[in-house]
């Protein structure tokens, strides 16, 4: 009787059994294998890393002392290394907010208004650039930013090359040529994080529901009251996202830097030169712990802010 | 008297498709009105033309004499209690409620101190420092009035405020904007598609049927004396009589209604059936008499051909499925539809 009513079958259903009875196990064996990797290669490198950052080199032997000290991040205060630090962390400060300002309209179209086939347009504009070699990339902003470039060639085509050396002629930013400033490695960055911040914007932004608006206007409330009192805090955690992708990611790249811009280090450029050539493990890492550091406050002070409140 | 919203041969369309049709309508100052129809029948859209959020493609929207013609939706007096409540999830109820006195920049402690004013009035007195997701769905719907109540509207605008909510607290809240709207003095403009809730509520009703209005009276005359077909069987579901059917049953050769419950189950009477289904429904049970002349009850009953619904209230006999049995009502309840040529 029992027999006809739960029939026997195979090794799938028996698993499906024990599944079903025990659904942590389950949970457990799928969570398995992520755990794996980014447990022991992603969190016990960084642990790797801290380590290394409180061990120091010995000046003469230039072989690492394995003891602990706070010698070598007493080392990033030197104002050559602390200059490298406050760099680049300008950079992604600037970077961020640009980023900000640039893909908001963007992602605010893409969200409210494209609708059908523009919107497939916009995703296919925002993804096409990701799915090329960010290198190829980066060399073309070399070349379009270079002093016989298209920018330059375009500026003094139109009459504006004198507002160019202007802008070239500004100290520190300025340079001898876009390719070889600060501006240039600025829009470099800022081009090449873009979609990392209309992506998570967008969003955010279309998870506000239509009759929020209304209800805003509906109280009296012009566009930009609106703007102001819902549609940014209700889209300030996609903004926050995506600039944690864009802050993090200026903070630790060094080949845009190194190939447009002053040849002055950024942090990445330094923990790559200090690892390798100079083989200064220890300052290398402490190096690599500024942008972790810096990040973990950024979210500190941003959760402290409420941007997490209408997640 | 000027009244409170005006309607002069408003259209609304969308690309093809007339959402509102020619629409005529007068809202008088203080009433309690309810547009009533299924999905899709231009009253919500009525609704956001009053508020603002649509524009007419012809005729214009009055609100108290004046022509809102392009006035944004910011700048009319009327304000809305949304279908999701729409409360702002970010602030809490304290700041929903002050939002609009916020945005006329009175400062904190006066709009906090009227903030607190109106959620005592909906009774939510010590709920202000809550943020909206902490609350059921019945209280949310009390911030959201709140929060349009503050702004002393001259016109209330509610689009299915009730929709949300489960029966029990449904009925309440009814009896509560009724006492509400009767305290105030405001004008209660609200859209449903419960016919329940509009007759009980409202002190006229204007039932919508594609984009046009079928009938507008007190709830006594949508019910009692439907206008079209469409208004009997969408208000209560009535029976439908065709002109040769009614004429059979001793009425003019026009088209009528008749009200289930008005119809009485006698040992001798105008009409004789088979009954040929009951549905229970507490309060009575609903039977269906199948009579050769008869035509089609209404949806109810599932269009079973040659039917009519009688409503045979709790207490009484019900006869058995398959008996024969007469039928009668008295010569008034058999309305005939003017609306219906």
């Amino acid at each position: 009787m029992t027999g006809a009513a739960h029939p026997a079958r195979g090794l799938a259903d028996l698993l499906t059994g024990v599944f079903w009875r025990r659904p942590k196990l389950l949970t457990a064996l799928l969570l398995l294998p992520p755990l794996l990797w980014l447990g022991v290669v992603y969190v016990g490198s960084l642990i790797a890393l801290l380590v290394q950052s409180f061990y120091s080199i010995d000046q003469f032997t230039g072989l690492v002392v394995p003891e602990f000290t706070l010698k070598t991040y007493g080392e990033l205060l030197i104002p050559s290394n602390f200059d490298v630090i406050l760099r680049t962390v300008a950079m992604a400060a600037a970077v961020t907010i640009a980023s900000v300002v640039v893909a908001f309209p963007v992602a605010f179209y893409a969200a409210r208004h494209a609708r059908g086939r523009w919107k497939a347009i916009f995703y296919l504009g925002i993804m096409l650039p990701l799915w090329s070699s960010y290198l190829v990339k980066v060399y073309a902003w070399k070349l379009i930013l270079a002093k016989e470039g298209i920018v330059t060639w375009a500026a003094e085509g139109i009459g504006a090359g004198n507002l160019l050396n202007a802008v070239l002629a500004i100290p520190v930013i300025g340079g001898n040529s876009l390719s070889t400033s600060y501006i240039g490695t600025f829009l470099v960055f800022l081009y090449v994080w873009l979609p990392y911040m209309i992506l998570p914007m967008q969003a955010s932004l279309e998870r506000v529901p239509t009759s929020m608006l209304e209800a805003s206007a509906d109280l009296g409330a012009g566009s930009w009251r609106t703007f102001r009192s819902v549609i940014l805090p209700l889209a300030l955690p996609g903004v926050i996202a995506g600039s944690i992708f864009t802050f993090s990611l200026t903070l630790g790249d060094y080949i845009i830097p190194q190939i447009v811009g002053s040849s002055r280090f950024f942090i990445g450029q330094a923990v790559y030169s200090l690892q390798g050539t100079a083989g200064n493990i220890p300052l290398a890492a402490a190096f690599a712990v500024v942008p972790i550091a810096i990040m973990l406050v950024y979210l500190a002070v941003a959760r402290k802010l409420g941007a997490f409140d209408a997640l | 008297m000027i009244a409170a919203v005006e309607f002069q041969s408003v259209s609304r369309h969308f690309g093809a498709v007339k959402a509102v049709d020619q629409v005529d309508l007068t809202i008088a100052e203080g009433s309690f009105f309810a547009m009533l129809g299924p999905s899709g029948s231009g009253k919500t859209t009525c609704l956001r033309l009053i508020s603002g959020f649509e524009m007419p493609s012809e005729g214009s929207v009055r609100i108290f004499g004046e022509d809102m013609g392009t006035v944004p939706p910011n700048r009319r007096h009327v304000n809305t209690v949304f279908q999701d409540y729409a409360l702002f999830p970010h602030m809490t109820v304290r700041d929903n409620v002050a939002y609009g006195l916020m945005v006329k920049g009175q400062d904190r402690r006066a709009r906090e101190g009227k903030a607190e004013e109106m959620l005592s009035l909906v009774k939510l007195d010590g709920f202000g420092d809550r943020k909206p997701s902490q609350l059921s769905g019945g209280q949310r719907q009390r911030v959201a009035l709140a929060r349009a109540l503050v702004n002393e509207p001259r016109v209330l605008l509610l689009d299915e405020p009730l929709g949300a909510l489960d029966l029990k607290l449904r009925e309440a809240m009814q009896d509560e904007l009724k006492s509400l709207q009767q305290r105030l003095g405001i004008t209660f403009v609200f859209v449903t598609h419960d016919q329940g809730e509009a007759l009980s509520m409202a002190d006229r009703v204007a039932v919508f049927s594609e984009g046009r209005i079928a009938q507008l009276g007190t709830p006594e005359d949508i019910y009692q004396r439907p206008a079209t077909r469409f208004v009997a069987d969408f208000v209560g579901s009535s029976n439908v009589l065709p002109p040769e059917v009614t004429a059979a049953v001793g009425g003019p050769r026009a088209w009528a209604s008749l009200r289930p419950e008005a119809i009485r189950v006698v040992p001798q009477g105008r009409l004789r059936g088979t009954v040929t289904g009951a549905r229970y429904l507490g309060a009575g049970t609903r039977i269906e008499v199948t009579a050769g002349a008869l035509p089609r009850t209404p949806e109810y009953f599932g269009h079973t051909e040659n039917g009519i619904a009688v409503l045979v209230p709790a207490g009484h006999q019900v006869p058995e499925i398959g008996s024969e049995v007469a039928l009668d009502w008295d010569a008034g309840a058999l309305h005939v539809m003017e609306g219906e040529a």
